[in-house]
């Protein structure tokens, strides 16, 4: 008997103990998804935009009387 | 001699320019006056994506006063659209929603995407989801 095969010999138990509280409920189960996680960060970039160029625009209307009679 | 002529044509077109931007705005600023007579009567009114339009039938300096200041705007829609790396239409219908939020009157016309003028009464034009932050 290698040195090696002595030390996994004597885990054993303690990983056949592992797998029996498992199987009673005891573990937590993390499963993987199916589908692949998606983080929408659009929304955020899309009001960003909006914002940045409602800026733009009221500067423009400001700055231009004359394209902008009333 | 290559270059020479390039710097040329570049000159030529410079001038081109320059004479017909002065033609445009020496026009537009003498009917200026006008549209904004019709903006104030409700024949002439902003829309949603931008430019003026005109609602009904206008005289000729009125129409081609407001062809000049749209020019005018899509231009200057162009350049910040450049900037901001948005597309000109973008562009142009965030000014629509400044335009409408803030520069139409009581009793002026305007009118949101293809749908019908309509008088502005009271209370604050409905404006189009994209506007959410317009104020």
């Amino acid at each position: 008997m290698t040195l090696s095969t002595f030390f996994a010999l004597r885990r054993a138990p303690l990983i056949f103990g592992g797998v029996a509280a498992c199987m009673l409920g005891g573990c937590i189960q993390v499963k993987a998804p199916d589908k692949p996680i998606e983080i929408n960060l659009n929304v955020k970039v899309q009001q960003e935009v909006v914002v940045r160029l409602q800026q733009d625009a009221k500067d423009l209307i400001q700055n231009n009387p004359e394209l902008f009679p009333q | 001699m290559t270059k020479g002529k390039i710097f040329l044509g570049a000159a030529l077109a410079v001038g081109v320019v320059l004479i017909a931007g002065g033609v445009v705005s020496s026009r537009a600023s003498a009917q200026t006056p006008a549209v904004s007579a019709a903006i104030a009567d409700g024949s002439v009114g902003e829309q949603s994506d931008g430019y003026l339009g005109v609602n009904g039938s206008v005289s000729a300096d009125v129409r081609s006063g407001v062809e000049a200041i749209n020019i005018k705007r899509r231009a200057a829609y162009t350049d910040l659209a450049a900037k901001r790396g948005v597309t000109v239409s973008d562009m142009a219908a965030a000014t629509g929603c400044q335009t409408l939020a803030g520069r139409v009157k009581q009793g002026q016309a305007y009118r949101i995407a293809s749908g019908p003028w309509q008088t502005k009464g009271a209370g604050a034009i409905a404006l189009p989801d994209y506007c959410a932050t317009a104020n």
